[in-house]
């Protein structure tokens, strides 16, 4: 027990040291210093994780970032770093990114949107996600979709890509647009989607996600 | 917060020579209870350290949020060294309150078999030091204060301090292609603790169970599922490791096993050689163990097949639990095969684990077994998560194996072959706190279902219901 504690003692000390002077540059970085990784490096260690090395993630618990615009991606970092995102998802999983630099989110912004575009399953159920998006719903409200997003959904500026994204992930911020104020930046996306149906939401959601072919 | 546990280790070694592990665990269940204060006072989500280090909830590491289950991001969260994030406190703290209900707690000469049935007991609690220490090294060590340990002669309940799961490694990554390698090292106590597949025994299920001490059921179990009768591996020895994840796919490891003595005995603390109610198991000369692995992940859903085996080979201790060398050791040989399936999209988690060993024992000492021996294990497991949040699970658990009567002298014709099933239901309030029930039945236990040790005990006597909260901070 002796020979044992006096190991304890010293093998502690030595973690204690290297943790506790962990926990001191965490006690005077919370919120101030800002990650230095490189951001092609942050995405293919970090990043690709979850979202897929080239931003095609397999899951569609993430949505893919190929080819996302790159406008899109920078406000959303912005908003994860700062919380302003915060539906429940987006907390539990990226609201740890609150030291990426602005040379980072731009970095990140450029790769993610540089890679060739994601692609949608071209297997289109129904027409009603097509109406949709391309028309609209003038009896509920509903604005065509096409009329930000593009006609093909490929996106503009600060209007995401949803051409070929996974159904479930867009399906999902729909109703987060619609039941929430969690996402302030996409406000407008709340009166949109305000009559929209659920089973009108899934129908456009498996529509753009057969996109982008 | 570090500091101050430190400081009640070395208060504890410059006591008087009287000094022994209960003045030091109680400096430690204080260590304990502070650290719980003072978490919960500064930490609004009450996350354990690598929460706080990677600024994520626990579900994106723990399937459904079941700690300790790993989702394939926590996988890779874990293989490469635990090192995603930014250095944060690395101190966490655990603790389980519990009551254990046993079917039959007589002992059939109108006494009982344990005095905790059907108690609420503050059960058990831990200490974790967690977290990156560089960009490629980092790890996690667990320390535990069990309350209820053994009893003195007046019958009265001992704790115990000790080492728990412990794993450090070191950790690298080709990231230039969309290929990628990973490999490191570990360093680990318990094997297969450095897994990171919940089929594997030392993070398989169950996540928790009732304590030996509570419980009057004893299953038997191979080596690597924590089952030696020759002497628990798990916190008395050192393994030493190599592994690497090619093409996100295929995982390879080899790990040798050596005594946690000497230089490696922080990772044995509370055993040691010579102790009468702890004595560090010793092993001798080479224990490998090698484990393959594949997995594939398509859509939320993610599989994984593989297989290990594990050679140990532990030495007989003498009347004053030394180890004794040159008379031989009781040889285990462990093969196993296991796999896992989970589809992970909210609000459905759906996981389930497959794990079978086989086990060859020969005893050069005779003690534990009186003929060369086999044991087969099956365990499967599935669960149900709803929102992250309520859980149902079932297992099955089947134990076959030659007879032996010095290895299962409880059994009236010396048989391991136990059968039982495991329904629990959970339920998670909070990411960090989980309730539940469990029922361990059995339909077979140490050969038969009935009258199994020939003084009229059945199997179903030893079922048991065993409700927990268990809180991590």
């Amino acid at each position: 027990m002796k020979t044992s504690l006096h190991s304890v003692g010293w093998v502690l000390l030595g973690v204690a040291a290297l943790l506790g002077g962990c926990a001191d540059t965490a006690a005077t970085a919370d919120g101030g210093v800002e990650s230095n990784m490189a951001p092609v490096k942050l995405a293919h260690v970090v990043c690709a994780t979850c979202h897929g090395f080239d931003g095609n993630s397999v899951s569609p618990q993430f949505p893919k970032l190929a080819g996302q615009q790159r406008e899109y991606l920078v406000a959303q970092l912005t908003d994860f770093k700062g919380h302003a995102r915060a539906d429940i998802k987006g907390q539990q999983f990226m609201w740890g990114f609150t030291r990426l630099s602005h040379e980072q989110i731009e970095g990140l912004a450029d790769y993610f949107s540089s890679q060739v575009t994601m692609r949608g399953h071209g297997m289109p159920q129904g027409d009603r996600g097509a109406t949709l998006f391309l028309q609209g719903a003038s009896d509920a409200n509903v604005v065509a979709c096409m009329t930000c997003h593009g006609a093909k959904a490929e996106g503009n500026g600060p209007f995401p890509r949803l051409a070929g994204q996974h159904a479930d992930y867009v399906y999902k911020q729909l109703i987060v647009f619609q039941t929430t104020n969690d996402r302030p930046r996409g406000a407008p996306m709340k009166v949109i989607t305000h009559n929209l149906s659920e089973t009108d939401a899934k129908a456009l959601a498996e529509y753009v996600a057969t996109l982008g072919q | 917060m570090l500091k101050r546990l430190i400081s009640h280790v070395l208060f504890a070694r410059q006591g008087s020579q009287g000094t022994d592990r209960r003045v030091m665990a109680r400096w430690w269940l204080m260590a304990l209870i502070a650290s719980l204060a003072g978490l919960s006072a500064t930490q609004a989500w009450a996350l354990p350290a690598f929460a706080r280090q990677t600024g994520q909830s626990c579900v994106a590491c723990h399937a459904g949020g079941q700690f300790p289950e790993l989702t394939p991001y926590g996988r890779m969260f874990k293989l490469t060294g635990y090192t995603y994030g930014e250095h944060a406190n690395p101190v966490s703290a655990m603790g389980i309150v519990d009551w254990t209900g046993n079917n039959n707690n007589s002992d059939g000469m109108g006494g009982q078999l344990t005095d905790l049935d059907r108690r609420f007991l503050l059960d058990f609690g831990s200490v974790f030091l967690a977290g990156k220490i560089t960009d490629n090294i980092g790890g996690f060590g667990q320390w535990t204060y069990t309350v209820h340990d053994r009893q003195d002669n007046e019958g009265n309940w001992l704790g115990h301090f000790g080492s728990d799961n412990f794993d450090l490694r070191y950790a690298n990554q080709d990231s230039a292609n969309d290929k990628g390698l990973i490999w490191g090292l570990t360093l680990h106590n318990n094997p297969t603790v450095q897994d990171v597949f919940n089929s594997s025994p030392a993070w398989g299920y169950p996540y928790i169970a009732p304590s030996g001490k509570a419980s009057v059921a004893a299953p038997p179990a191979t080596m690597i599922e924590g089952g030696a009768a020759a002497g628990g591996l798990a916190s008395s020895v050192a393994g030493t490791g190599v592994y690497a994840l090619v093409d996100k796919s295929v995982y390879l490891e080899f790990t040798n096993y050596q005594t946690a003595k000497g230089p490696w005995s922080f990772l044995s603390i509370g055993n040691s050689t010579g102790d009468p109610n702890y004595p560090l198991t010793y092993v001798q000369s080479w224990n490998p163990y090698v484990r393959v692995a594949y997995t594939h992940e398509w859509g939320p859903q993610n599989i994984t097949v593989g297989a290990f085996g594990m050679q140990a080979n532990i030495l007989p201790l003498d009347g004053n639990n030394y180890p004794i060398y040159g008379q031989g050791a009781t040889h285990y040989s462990d093969t196993g095969v296991d796999a896992q399936y989970q589809y992970l999209l909210s609000p459905h988690t759906v996981t389930g684990q497959f794990r079978w060993v086989h086990e060859a024992v020969n005893d050069d000492t005779q003690n534990f077994f009186s003929a060369p021996a086999t044991l087969n294990s099956l365990k499967l497991k599935g669960t149900y998560v709803y929102q992250e949040k309520y859980g149902v699970s079932l297992a099955y658990t089947n134990v076959t194996g030659s007879a032996d009567p010095t290895a299962y002298s409880a059994s009236a014709n010396n048989s391991p072959n136990t059968t039982y099933w495991t329904p629990e239901v959970f339920w998670l309030p909070l990411r960090n706190l989980r309730v539940g029930l469990q029922f361990n039945l059995f339909t077979r236990y140490l050969g038969a279902k009935t009258n199994y040790d020939g003084n009229g005990r059945n199997a179903s006597d030893n079922n048991n219901a065993f409700l927990y909260l268990w809180l991590a901070i």
